[in-house]
């Protein structure tokens, strides 16, 4: 038995010294890599790289660079990477900060996804904590600066925005929330906000809400409105009147709505709903579940209309492909580009194909381009198109509005091959 | 010696699974377009076709508020008499019964319209018995060969089930998260499918099934807002890919098998269609909206 925990004890030895050479091999190999002299290490990189030595008199450095590892991301020789990396930018970061991003995350930045570290960081040295190229917001506001505007103009301040964006998001990825937050609403809100004390149940009339999503009615950024609700606010919101669309707060179903759907909505706005059902053509989303919900948010929101969110946004959830379409395209069409959907269609209901807010396509097309409805190749009711019998020459005949992978957003790359379609006694 | 040879019936049929489903890929030829009534008359954004056995097939003319009756035979569209009632404006989708009854779905009441074989109005659709919601609003209906309708009731969120008289006989929920449905297909083994044209997916359930479950994996890449599902009866499904401007064949595990027909404006090209019907002969007729009228095509085995 003795001997047995001897053996064993001389196994667990002989590993540690196994692994420990095994270490000291590989470090001396990757920094002997290059057969540098003694001693020379990031020194002799100086001889030549002499504005460095600013660099290394900033507070916080890079270890690899304080220790002289240059070698450590740099390939002194030849590089299929930029600036000699030995690898891929995010593959040189990774070796040493693998778990930047969680391995589940929920919602990871762009950047880091893409793996542009020194978008944020300086890999050699800042003057900035963590290397940052910028201190506090300020940094995150060199991209994001409509929200840092937004957030800047602001009446009614959120106070941990002010201090930093980093007291809600991780700026690298997130495992628990969206939007990269360390933690989900209201989780994350209720770590500052205690939802028993009689002032915050009063101003919430009642109604539990420690379990509800907060940014449903209230701006995590600030607003222009007390309460920092967003600062467009449903008027039964604004008027303290959640009974409304919702049961009693003394319900045991509290935020259930006292209609489905759109009849809920029908109440107040009789008079939209009459318009959308005198319509021959739906949009069906108004009909569904969701009802109205589909695109507006019905306590408050950021835009007008209680939209959602922008509305190439709200269009592109269902209709991502037409938004695409006008990515790809050579030729942007103005309205799409400003995201001005309605400006040719009809959200709710129509009498026309698409949704369109004319039935005749020429007079739509005119209200923008109204010299091409006099001055163009034949249009009209009185023009057959040669393809199809049931069809007449509009400005669809030749042009896709939402952009094709050629100029001025006809169908074919060579104008010809489209002239030809009808005009086929000019074909080659 | 009996085990034997059930051993061997099963490697064969083991073996030739794969087959099967390669041997369900489809290819469509075009065959022949309505494009006019029997008084010469163009089709206007026609939106539904219901087809038969018979080669017989109604089209929703939209834009005109009319149906328009045909029939296929050797390449040939003949007839295009107008059904034309007062009870329906807008007719959008369009089925046969086993009986020869035709049924419209009015797009602006948003109701079932009851038509006899000879498009004689006999009521509208009033489902009875149907727990709550007690309200509905239908984008789409399929009815089976016993004559049992299925409903798309997106208001409700569900699929009703009717018997031929419009009694309720039970109903499924749609799946728990999903983008917009905007058709359904019956097979003859009345397994239904529910066509998802935001999330490019189909979800199936089989006879008395409680539930929806996915068929196989997203469709993205292949189509762009699918919004008409038909089933032959080899169990080949077929998408109107109607962003996409043609006709997609999925497997019956949800395999994507092929793609048929481009956009365009002649004679077999597509543009934004509509609903699509198939039936035992393997006819394929479209209802080609944008391009107002009817295509068929015929499936290549």
């Amino acid at each position: 038995m003795k001997g047995e925990g001897m053996n064993y004890r001389y196994r667990i030895l002989l590993l540690f010294l196994l692994a420990s050479s095994l270490l000291f091999v590989t470090l001396a190999y990757s920094q002997d890599k290059f057969k540098l002299k003694p001693g020379a290490k990031g020194k002799l990189c100086q001889n030549c790289h002499v504005n460095f030595e600013e660099k290394m008199k900033k507070p916080y450095l890079h270890t690899p660079v304080k220790t002289g590892e240059c070698s450590g991301c740099h390939n002194p020789h030849s590089s299929s990477h930029g600036k000699l990396l030995s690898s891929e930018l995010n593959k040189v970061c990774y070796r040493c900060h693998a778990a930047m991003v969680p391995e589940k995350a929920v919602s990871s930045h762009k950047v880091v996804a893409e793996g542009e570290c020194t978008k944020c960081h300086d890999p050699h040295s800042a003057d900035s904590k963590f290397n940052l190229l910028k201190a506090g917001n300020e940094l995150c506001y060199g991209c994001h600066k409509t929200m840092g505007e937004s957030i800047e103009k602001a009446k009614f301040k959120h106070a941990p925005v002010t201090k930093g964006c980093m007291g809600c998001h991780n700026p690298h990825g997130s495992a628990k929330a969206g939007s990269l937050l360390i933690e989900g609403v209201p989780s994350l809100c209720l770590k500052c906000h205690k939802t028993d004390t009689p002032s915050f149940k009063k101003q919430h009339l009642n109604y539990p809400v420690t379990n509800s999503r907060c940014t449903s009615c209230h701006n995590p950024h600030g607003s222009d409105r007390g309460g920092i609700l967003y600062n467009n606010v449903h008027r039964p919101v604004a008027n303290g009147m959640c009974n409304q669309c919702h049961n009693e707060p003394t319900s045991p179903t509290p935020f259930a709505t006292k209609k489905p759907g759109y009849e809920l909505c029908r109440g107040c706005h009789s008079n939209t709903m009459n318009d959308i059902f005198s319509k021959n053509r739906m949009h069906w989303p108004v009909m569904s579940k969701q009802g109205c919900l589909s695109c507006h948010s019905p306590h408050a929101s950021t835009e007008g209309s209680l939209l959602k969110a922008p509305l190439t946004s709200v269009c592109g959830t269902c209709h991502g492909d037409t938004i695409e379409r006008q990515e790809r395209a050579q030729t942007k069409h103005p309205p799409i580009a400003e995201g001005n959907c309605t400006a040719c269609h009809v959200p709710h209901s129509s009498d026309n194909s698409f949704l369109m807010n004319q039935a005749s396509v020429i007079e739509l097309c005119g209200t923008c381009h109204d010299w091409q409805k006099h001055s163009t190749h034949p249009i009209g009711e009185k023009i057959i198109d040669p393809r199809n019998k049931n069809l007449t020459v509009q400005c669809l005949t030749c042009h896709r509005s939402h952009g094709t992978e050629n100029k001025y957003f006809v169908y074919t790359a060579v104008i010809s091959d489209m002239c030809t379609q009808c005009h086929a006694e000019f074909k080659r | 010696m009996k085990i034997r040879l059930a051993g061997i019936l099963i490697i064969v049929m083991v073996l030739a699974l794969p087959l099967s489903s390669f041997g369900a890929e489809a290819k469509l030829r075009y065959s022949a377009t309505a494009y006019f009534d029997s008084k010469g008359g163009g089709m206007r954004l026609a939106e539904g076709v219901a087809c038969n056995d018979s080669s017989v097939f109604i089209v929703a003319d939209t834009g005109n508020g009319r149906l328009l009756r045909y029939s296929y035979g050797e390449n040939a569209v003949k007839g295009g008499d107008e059904i034309r009632v007062d009870q329906m404006s807008y007719p959008v989708r369009v089925q046969f019964s086993p009986g020869g009854e035709i049924l419209a779905l009015d797009g602006k009441q948003r109701r079932i319209v009851r038509l006899g074989p000879e498009g004689v109005f006999k009521g509208y659709l009033e489902p009875a018995g149907l727990p709550e919601p007690s309200s509905f609003v239908l984008r789409s209906f399929k009815i089976d060969s016993a004559g049992n309708m299925y409903l798309l009731d997106i208001f409700g969120g569900r699929v009703i089930v009717l018997d031929p008289a419009g009694k309720y006989l039970r109903h499924i929920e749609f799946p728990g998260k999903y983008g917009f449905f905007s058709d359904l297909a019956v097979d003859s083994q009345s397994k239904i499918f529910l066509l998802d044209s935001v999330d490019s997916m189909v979800y199936v359930a089989a006879k008395d099934s409680k539930e929806f479950s996915p068929l196989g994996q997203k469709l993205e890449g292949y189509v762009n807002f699918p919004s008409s599902i038909a089933v032959d009866n080899r169990g080949t499904i077929y998408l109107a890919d109607q962003n996409g401007s043609g006709i997609v064949a999925v497997g019956q595990d949800g395999s994507f098998l092929g793609r048929a027909v481009v956009f365009g404006w002649k004679d077999g090209f597509l543009r934004y269609p509509a609903q699509l019907c198939v039936n035992v002969k393997g006819e394929v007729y479209v209802a080609d909206r944008e391009n107002s009228r009817v295509q068929i095509f015929t499936e290549v085995k």
